[in-house]
Formats: structure tokens, C-alpha cells, sequence
């Protein structure tokens, strides 16, 4: 199991600090023309650490390899496979993805308050255990809003109205 | 001398002072433990009321804000993996693990009389050592910053866990992700957006590294424990355990007080910096990341320890060491008092009344400390299933209301992913939070003294303090590479004679 862990660490380390070293730093880590004194430049540091994170990468591959194809040929089960083989965990967790993703793009508009209740109530519901029904209903809603009134009457944080309900009120408003 | 200090007590014996100091003390640990809220926040929010106080009673309710703050944020770290502030993040490392073994009050407990101890030294040396040290500091330019931040990073050894490779790049990432934003010379780097620019916040990185990890993994693979709440063991610390921690808390005290009084460091490198040398001498070494209690001692003392520290160079030469010195040496100046060498010659009342006062905030910090962990411990009783998207919950609103951007939000959810994959991946993500905190000040220090220098690496090597911290460098690095040597020669061997 370690073994197989070691060289997909490996290989996602390889891959990411590749893509960063190469692909990455020249466009987004501008050198500027010129640097006050002798100043080592802006890329200098990512460089060297992209260098390092992919001579390491490469180096959990060649130490994971040899004994990944020793545990195959014992017919252990790699780790890829049980995540793969596994369409219920990789589904929860796409869906933990979606809901993340939608609570960013989603908290703008209906704002933070709406939201956070979804998205507590969601998560509720995730976790696939609904002993305590009336518990997570009155937390989902009570738990943001007793937080929502903690952070604006103590630290004074603005929090998003939402864009869909002021516009209606505005839009209401402006009919009235 | 003696009048004066006899003076100072009766000056610091009062009422208001006390009731300053208690609230303060109180106020701090409730907003420590708080997941986004920190010591900036509550000694910020406090500032305007310490408009209507005298000079002394508004820095001791500043000071013991600060210091309840910064044991506070142990409380989260401990029951629920989220540290409160930064420099609570290292004690997460062993109280997470003691609390889900049935033993967050005993780790509570642990986290407590090592902070009381680290702010009683710490208290003591700004007493009697604040001008000394305060010299000492001044002498800590950026080469010798650069040695001892590379130093502070060979802890990623100790704390890589079971591959140091892993550890290593797992660091590399922190140190990456440190660098997005502008640098010291206005470039922007890895600025993929807007928001970007302006770097990521190191609170949210924290909390979705630690937090939101434990979450995923729940709704992924809901483990069959998820509905039960966390054993409730025996909370009291006996005396043995106390024993066998004294030499890490003394020692976490010792480089909290030094590593505070130079500024820019701070609690959280002092914490890192004391967890990693108490698993470098302890003979339970092995052991720390799995619960040991000597590891929340070697942090708490430590960060608690700078706490008290971080006064020494703002009052003996007027030098804020981080942003809440800064926001105090702005209360000494609404009150008419400067800090600095005159400080000392002027208002020396006030100094020793103040050094009083701050004796007296130990005291009160272990009886709130006492009080609030026991209704905390409280928490360790709710069912993961509930507790564990309250706590998203909490942090999401914790850390909108630092900057209210929701860019720190998005910050929070995608480091929460990043954490599930390097927990699904083995990778240890303590090396990456000590990386990605200590990242900046190593760079800038290295590229501030090389630009000193006009390139010349000489200066890295022109004082004793660097030539100090290179030998302790170069010879854990020999350590560690031999380490790893012989564990490879004998993880060798056994195949060998397994294959056979």
C-alpha cells in the first residue's frame, strides 16, 4: 500500500513542480528590467525550490518503483485502483467539490447569510448520518445566523447581501 | 529603586487593573479559541477603549488580550485539528491526536500550565534582561535572519514522519505557495488572478490544511465512528507526565524569550522552532506527531514564551517586533508615553508598574485558562457528523471577517482539498505549514543581504550569530542524511533476507 502511495506522491509531485518550473514561471514570474543593487531576481527563488520539489518527486518515484513492481507481483492491490474502483468515494467527493464551487460562485449572489445555511445543511446531508434530524435542521439554520450577528455586531464584517435579493428589493422598490 | 517599585505595586493594585487584566485575559482566550479570530484582531478591536483608561491599565488589558489570545488559539488546535492563530498550528501536531485518543483534557491541561510557565519566564526576563537582550537583538540583521530561518527549516526533518523525501517535497509546496504575490521589489509572482496579487492569507491556508481535511475524509468515506463523539478519558496530568515535559517546557520558554525579543520572528517560528529541538533530544522522539504530551509542552512554552518577549525590544528601544507590539506602541503614544531608552529614564513608575502588572496576567491566565477549557472540553462530546460542518462553518465566517474578502474563503476550500489529496497521497502536511510560514522571511533575508552585500555570499559567514546558526545547520543536515542511510541499509537488508 505505502509503496504504491510513495510513487503516485511521486508522480504528482514530478508532474506539478514540471508544470510549475516550465510552464508557469516564465509567465507569471516577471523579471523586471531593472533591480535596485545586487538583488537576486523575483524567479530566482521559485526556481531553485521547483528544482528541488521535482529532483524529489523524481527521487519517491525511483525509491517507491522497485518495490511497487515487487507488490504486484504479490498481487497487492494498488492504491490507485481502490480509489478508482471505487465510484461511491470518488462520487462524494466530486460532489464535495461541486458544493464548494457553488457556495463561491453562489454566495455573491444570494448572499453570505443563504448560503452558509445551504451549504452547512448540505454538508449535513453529505454526511449520510440522520440520527439527529432535528438537530442538524435547527444547527443549519440558527448556527450561521448566530454567527452572522456575532461578526457584525462585535468585529462589524460586512457581509455580502447577495446580488439577486438586493437587486429584487431595488427592483421592488422602484415598481412601488 | 525599592520606592519605586513599591510605588509601582500599588500603582498596579488596583481595581481597574485588575478588572482590565482579568477581561483582557478572558476576552483573549474566547477570541483565540475562535478559528480565524486572532491576537491582531482582539488587541485592535480593543484599542479605541483604551482611550478612557490610564497609560498602565490600558497596556495591561492590550498585553493580556495578546496573551489569552495566543493560549486560546490551543484550544481549537487540541479538540478540533483548527489552531485558533499560527503560532498554535504546531501544537495540533500531538493535542488532535491525544484528543481523539480520549485525552483532550489532559492535553489541555498540558497546553496550559506550559503556557503559564513559558509567560511567567518570559515575564521574569522583561524584568530583569530587556536591555541586555533588546541588544542582543539589534544585532540580528538580515544575515543572520537568513541563517537562522535556514535553520529553523531543517525541522522539516523531524517532522517529515515516516518519508523524509515526501516531507521534503511537501515543504517545497509550502515554500511555493509562500511566494505568490508581490516580492519585496514590487514583481508579482504566480498573480494567476486579481486576488492573487496580494498573496494568499496565512490564516485560511492554515485552517484548510488542518480543518477541512478531517471533514472530506468523513463525508468520503464515512467511517463508522462518525456518529459517536470522542472518548472521555482520565483530563488530569499527574505529576509524572508533568516531570517528563519540565526540561522541554524550560527549554520552549528559554527560546520563546529569545527568539520574541528579536524582532519579526514572532510565536509561531519560536514554537516550530522549540517542538522540533525538544523531538531532537527527547527519548519519546519517535512518538511526537502520535500524541505526546512533551510536544504541546515544547510548543505552548515556546509561543507563550514570546509573547512576554516580544515587549523587550518595543520598551527598551521602541521597536514594535510584530503588528500587535506595533498597535501597542501606538497605545503608549495616544498616552503620551515613548517607548525607547527615555522610557526607562522618565516614566520608570510606569515601566516597573507595568512589568508588575504583567507578572500578575500569569496568574490570571492559568485561572481563565483553567475555567474555559473545562466548558471547551465540552466540544470533544458532540458527534463528528454535527461538529465537523459547524466547524467549516465557523472558520468560513472567522476568516471573511479578517480582510472581508471572499477570496480568502476560496483560499480555505481549495487548501481543504489540497489537504484531503496529500492525506490521501501520505504526504505530511506539517512540513508544509512550517515552509510556508517561514518561506518569506528566509527569501526576503537572503535577498535583502545579498543585495547588502552587492552579491558577495561573505556576508552571510561576518558575525558570530551566523557562523553559530551554520554549524548547527550543517550538522543536523549530517545527522539526518546519516539517519536516513542507515534506515535505507536496514529497510535493504531486511528485503534481502526476507527475499531469501
Amino acid at each position: 500500500m505505502n509503496q504504491n502511495r510513495d510513487f503516485y506522491a511521486g508522480l504528482v509531485a514530478t508532474v506539478f513542480f514540471a508544470v510549475i518550473l516550465f510552464v508557469l514561471i516564465p509567465i507569471y514570474v516577471k523579471v523586471p528590467s531593472f533591480i535596485p543593487g545586487f538583488a537576486p531576481p523575483p524567479d530566482m527563488w521559485p526556481r531553485v525550490v521547483a528544482v528541488i520539489g521535482l529532483v524529489m518527486g523524481v527521487l519517491a518515484l525511483v525509491l517507491a518503483f522497485p518495490k511497487m513492481r515487487e507488490a504486484s507481483r504479490d498481487r497487492v492491490e494498488g492504491f490507485g485502483n481502490r480509489i478508482l474502483g471505487n465510484k461511491t468515494h470518488l462520487m462524494r467527493f466530486a460532489g464535495i467539490l461541486i458544493v464548494f464551487v457553488a457556495f463561491v460562485y453562489g454566495m455573491p449572489l444570494i448572499g453570505f447569510v443563504p448560503a452558509t445555511v445551504l451549504l452547512l445543511g448540505v454538508l449535513f446531508i453529505m454526511t449520510g448520518n440522520f440520527e439527529r434530524k432535528f438537530w442538524m435542521i435547527g444547527l443549519a439554520v440558527i448556527f450561521p445566523v448566530l454567527l452572522y450577528l456575532l461578526f457584525t455586531e462585535v468585529t462589524h464584517t460586512p457581509f455580502p447581501k447577495g446580488k439577486l435579493l438586493s437587486a429584487n428589493i431595488s427592483h421592488l422598490t422602484t415598481l412601488i | 529603586m525599592w520606592n519605586e517599585l513599591l510605588y509601582a505595586f500599588q500603582e498596579v493594585a488596583t481595581l481597574p487593573n485588575f478588572l482590565a487584566m482579568f477581561a483582557g485575559i478572558w476576552g483573549g482566550v474566547i477570541i483565540g479559541a475562535i478559528p480565524g479570530m486572532t491576537g491582531t484582531m482582539a488587541v485592535t478591536l480593543a484599542l479605541p477603549f483604551t482611550f478612557y483608561l490610564s497609560p498602565v491599565t490600558s497596556i495591561l488589558l492590550l498585553v493580556a488580550l495578546y496573551k489569552g489570545s495566543t493560549y486560546g488559539g490551543s484550544i481549537s488546535a487540541i479538540l478540533i485539528k483548527t489552531p485558533g492563530t499560527a503560532s498554535a498550528a504546531c501544537t495540533v501536531l500531538d493535542g488532535y491526536p491525544l484528543a481523539r485518543a480520549g485525552k483532550g483534557g489532559k492535553a489541555l491541561n498540558m497546553a496550559l500550565i506550559s503556557s503559564c510557565i513559558g509567560d511567567f519566564i518570559s515575564n521574569i526576563s522583561l524584568f530583569f534582561l530587556a536591555i541586555p537582550l533588546a541588544t542582543f537583538a539589534l544585532r540580528v540583521g538580515p544575515p543572520e535572519f537568513f541563517m537562522l530561518m535556514a535553520f529553523s527549516l531543517t525541522i522539516v526533518a523531524s517532522i517529515s514522519g515516516r518519508s523524509l523525501v515526501l516531507g521534503i517535497i511537501s515543504a517545497c509546496l509550502g515554500l511555493l505557495l509562500a511566494t505568490v504575490g508581490e516580492d519585496m521589489y514590487g514583481s508579482f509572482r504566480f498573480a494567476l488572478s486579481e486576488d492573487m496579487k496580494s498573496g494568499l492569507g496565512m490564516v485560511p491556508v492554515l485552517i484548510g490544511l488542518f480543518a477541512l481535511p478531517e471533514l472530506i475524509k468523513m463525508i468520503v468515506f464515512r467511517p463508522e465512528d462518525n456518529a459517536a463523539a470522542m472518548k472521555l478519558g482520565d483530563n488530569r496530568l499527574t505529576l509524572a507526565e508533568f516531570r517528563g515535559s519540565i526540561k522541554s517546557i524550560c527549554r520552549g520558554s528559554i527560546i520563546g524569550v529569545i527568539l520574541g525579543a528579536i524582532p519579526g520572528i514572532g510565536p509561531s517560528t519560536a514554537a516550530f522552532f522549540s517542538y522540533s529541538e525538544a523531538r531532537r533530544t527527547s527519548k519519546n522522539g519517535d512518538k511526537f506527531g502520535e500524541g505526546e504530551l512533551e510536544g504541546i509542552a515544547a510548543s505552548e512554552s515556546a509561543n507563550n514564551g514570546a509573547c512576554g518577549a516580544t515587549m523587550i525590544p518595543l520598551l527598551a528601544l521602541g521597536v514594535p517586533g510584530d503588528v500587535i507590539t506595533g498597535v501597542m506602541l501606538g497605545a503608549f503614544m495616544i498616552h503620551g508615553l515613548t517607548p525607547g531608552p527615555l522610557l526607562f529614564q522618565n516614566n520608570l513608575g510606569d515601566v516597573y508598574a507595568l512589568f508588575i502588572g504583567i507578572l500578575f496576567s500569569s496568574v490570571f491566565l492559568f485561572v481563565a485558562g483553567k475555567a474555559t477549557a473545562g466548558a471547551f472540553t465540552k466540544i470533544s462530546r458532540i458527534p463528528q457528523t454535527l461538529l465537523l460542518p459547524c466547524i467549516l462553518i465557523l472558520c468560513v465566517y472567522g476568516i471573511y471577517s479578517i480582510g472581508a474578502s471572499p477570496f480568502d474563503v476560496t483560499v480555505l476550500l481549495v487548501m481543504g482539498v489540497v489537504g484531503f489529496v496529500m492525506m490521501l497521497l501520505n504526504i505530511p502536511a506539517a512540513p508544509f505549514l512550517i515552509a510556508f510560514i517561514l518561506g518569506p522571511m528566509f527569501e526576503d533575508n537572503m535577498r535583502r543581504s545579498l543585495a547588502i552585500s552587492r552579491g558577495d555570499l561573505g556576508v552571510f559567514f561576518q558575525s558570530w550569530i551566523s557562523w553559530g546558526f551554520f554549524a548547527l545547520t550543517i550538522l543536523f543536515v549530517t545527522l539526518t542524511i546519516r539517519r536516513e542511510w542507515k534506515k535505507w541499509r536496514s529497510n535493504r537488508n531486511a528485503d534481502t533476507a526476507s527475499a531469501s
